[in-house]
């Protein structure tokens, strides 16, 4: 996401984080909501913290989680798992989740790439529907997909 | 020379060295206690009488030089609590000590008449039955020093006061290399069927022995360096990986973010101190409380020689002083969000109290989260709940029922949420919204256990990318094919967190197949890893039958069917139907 994290760059791909269904968004920019963030493991130095930082975090109406990503100066690269109100939205090497809207009281929590998973704890979890469908293809079970490689493995 | 069963009867104080009789010569840990489980025990004795047994035997290539992350021992017999068959592992230093000795597996058997409590010394020489009068009643701290004494740098296997007391929630000690007794075969029991046989503890020194043979080292040399690379390469278990910076509690803000974190007697799925009981809060204390001098606060410690992943830590006081080793992320949730404890000092306190008595860090948190819910004390009550292991180390009436573990504990207190499967409580994966754990919790012979599934290869698992993650369909062959794959597993003395590189690095699963085969002389590759799985998994199957077990006890807690967990609000939704076709193979020949 490149230039004002606030505003979103393709408003037509936005999605709402449990149905998939293409959501509206504000037509005001300047109007603002404020989400509850958590960052873990190194990616909490983006928030103050040393491992584990949580904040309220205040955006332009109608940001997404990319540009939520970008205005703290995260490179993408570093996320792992990447929660919105308990639902899984991205997996480490799997950010399929950057053009999700956030709305105002949302929960966003974000995990460094070191972070782990093993498969048989999370089989049954709800999670997006992009991710869903991102996973049924590319398998479900693995724990990263850092390298074409590792996918095929 | 071959490797050889050392029995001892502790009825008559004997120990005898037989060969390995040909139908067991192909298995070793959970394969090997299994076996000898099902070939020896009667399925309806009493698991503290005299004809149940302790079987206690390493992996395959647990003790050969430089084979990584490989020192587990497996125990197994029938459990006092889930009345079925057990196999419980643990790191520490005794597998590779078992294996230098030559042996292929210890079978304590019998009881003694004069009711007196043993130390057995076990070196090259023999056995030595030594009068432990000195050790009884004691802790395992002071136990581990104790025996250290006189005999530095062995490894001890050893249980607290709950194993005495043969309690159902009494555990088996393993010392770690530093002599702290952290590293359990925790779950089902099995202290209080060491303490049935009289013993207190086992010591063993490999000094002088004939080590363990390899049939083919180039084979071996070949799959250890394909497992080293892969598990030194995976972003999980390389160094500053996942697992050696923050440990297993890595999942603690993972599970409970997605809201299957159990808190409160598995009353809600999310805890709002999750991020304090953390393995990223203890990183944050460990860096915080370091000293200038002397510092025992660590992460990445390894719980075993030859560790190359290192997930342990080790938790300090104030001064910098170890509390325990290791803070565990099943512990952490134990006896943290599962009692609304957000106290880690508390929960560390409280976990070394299970390693001093003798009790499962699992099931005690559970008990006392039962017993809260019954009204005993407040959740969040860390003071409270840790005076609650004195009761069980001075075996008051509470403290009895609360070492009983969950089931005893509910029906005391009058508690309908008891959240167990075959008479054994849940680890810290809610079923309700983590529904893949709960097909295995429902149908390992184990009971509820969180080990008994591992992932592995999809390609193995023969689904590839077509796993529907959202869907109940489909759920019992790929938890029967997990749970053959971990049979299998645990019986080569790898630890489990070789899954991860073993499961997206193609090199590290052959690898792994290959120093088995290099080790053992037979035959194996990566295909026959589930096969071979399913034949330890019918043995136990079988002997739960034999032990009054049916197709019912393959169920999850009713409670789970109708209460709603938040934040989601769901329920246990997969059929009974869909249960009973994990295990419908053992009967139908296939």
């Amino acid at each position: 996401m490149q230039g004002d994290p606030g505003v979103v760059s393709n408003r037509h791909d936005a999605v709402d984080v449990l149905t998939g269904e293409p959501q509206a968004r504000p037509t005001v920019d300047s109007q603002e909501i404020t989400i509850d963030l958590a960052l873990y493991g190194p990616l909490a130095r983006f928030a103050g913290g040393h491992h584990v930082a949580q904040r309220p975090e205040r955006l332009k109406a109608g940001a997404t989680l990319g540009a939520l990503v970008a205005r703290l100066g995260i490179d993408g690269s570093e996320i792992g798992y990447v929660f919105v109100n308990a639902v899984l939205c991205d997996v480490p090497g799997m950010n399929v989740s950057r053009d999700l809207c956030l709305e105002d009281g949302d929960h966003v929590g974000i995990f460094s790439r070191v972070h782990m998973w093993p498969y048989q704890y999370r089989d049954g979890v709800r999670m997006s529907p992009s991710l869903k469908e991102a996973l049924e293809v590319h398998g479900a079970m693995h724990h990263s997909y850092t390298t074409p490689e590792q996918s095929k493995a | 020379m071959s490797k050889k069963i050392l029995r001892i009867d502790m009825t008559h104080r004997k120990a005898t060295y037989e060969e390995v009789p040909k139908k067991w010569a192909h298995w070793a840990g959970r394969a090997l206690t299994s076996a000898i489980t099902f070939d020896e025990v009667e399925p309806t004795c009493h698991p503290l009488g005299p004809n149940n047994k302790l079987a206690i035997a390493p992996g395959w290539v647990t003790g050969t030089p430089a084979s990584p992350s490989s020192g587990r021992t497996s125990f197994g017999g029938k459990s006092p609590l889930t009345g079925g068959i057990k196999e419980s592992n643990a790191g520490g230093l005794s597998g590779q000590k078992i294996a230098g000795l030559g042996l292929a597996a210890i079978i304590l058997e019998g009881q003694p008449e004069d009711g007196k409590w043993t130390t057995l010394v076990l070196t090259k020489d023999g056995v030595e039955f030594k009068d432990a009068s000195d050790l009884v009643g004691k802790g395992m701290y002071e136990v581990d020093e104790l025996l250290w004494e006189t005999y530095p740098d062995t490894a001890v296997i050893g249980i607290g006061q709950a194993g005495e007391m043969k309690l159902s929630n009494a555990g088996i000690s393993v010392n770690d290399t530093e002599n702290r007794p952290g590293r359990y075969a925790g779950r089902g029991g099995m202290g209080a069927v060491m303490g049935a046989r009289g013993v207190k503890a086992i010591v063993i020194d490999d000094t002088g022995g004939p080590g363990v043979e390899i049939a083919d080292k180039e084979l071996f040399d070949l799959g250890r360096r394909k497992l080293t690379e892969s598990i030194q390469e995976h972003d999980l278990t390389k160094k500053g990986g996942g697992l050696p910076s923050y440990g297993t509690a890595i999942l603690v803000n993972i599970i409970n973010e997605a809201g299957g974190l159990p808190t409160r007697n598995f009353s809600a799925g999310q805890f709002e101190g999750a991020a304090k009981i953390s393995g990223e809060a203890i990183a944050e204390v460990v860096e915080k409380r370091r000293t200038n001098g002397g510092y025992e606060g660590m992460v990445g410690h390894k719980c075993s020689p030859g560790c190359i992943i290192g997930c342990s830590n080790v938790y300090p006081d104030e001064e910098g002083k170890h509390i325990v080793s290791c803070l565990e992320y099943e512990t952490a949730w134990a006896l943290g969000a599962n009692c609304g404890i957000d106290d880690l000092d508390s929960v560390a306190r409280m976990t070394r109290e299970c390693n001093d008595v003798g009790v499962d860090t699992i099931e005690s948190g559970n008990a006392i989260a039962v017993a809260m819910d019954g009204g005993l004390l407040k959740f969040g009550d860390g003071e409270g709940a840790l005076k609650l292991f004195d009761e069980i180390r001075r075996g008051t009436p509470l403290g009895r029922i609360l070492g009983q573990g969950v089931e005893a504990t509910a029906k005391a207190f009058g508690v309908h949420r008891v959240p167990t499967v075959k008479g054994q409580s849940m680890p810290a994966y809610e079923p309700r919204a983590i529904k893949g754990i709960g097909v295995t919790y429902a149908t390992t012979p184990m009971g509820a256990d969180h080990t008994a599934g591992y992932t592995i290869a999809p390609e193995i698992a023969g689904v590839g990318g077509k796993v529907d993650p959202l869907s109940d369909e489909g759920k019992a062959d790929l938890s029967l094919t997990f749970q053959a794959a971990t049979a299998f597993i645990d019986s080569t003395g790898y630890c489990l967190f070789i899954a991860f590189p073993i499961l997206d690095i193609a090199k590290g699963w052959a690898g792994m197949a290959e120093t088995v085969a290099g080790v053992t002389g037979m035959s194996i590759t990566g295909d026959d890893v589930v096969p071979l799985g399913k034949g330890i998994l019918k043995m136990e199957r079988l002997f739960n039958e034999g032990a009054g077990f049916t197709p019912e006890a393959d169920r999850m807690p009713e409670f789970m069917r109708y209460e709603k967990l938040p934040p989601h609000d769901v329920v246990w939704t997969i059929k009974d139907e869909e249960l009973d076709k994990v295990y419908g193979w053992v009967h139908n020949g296939s």
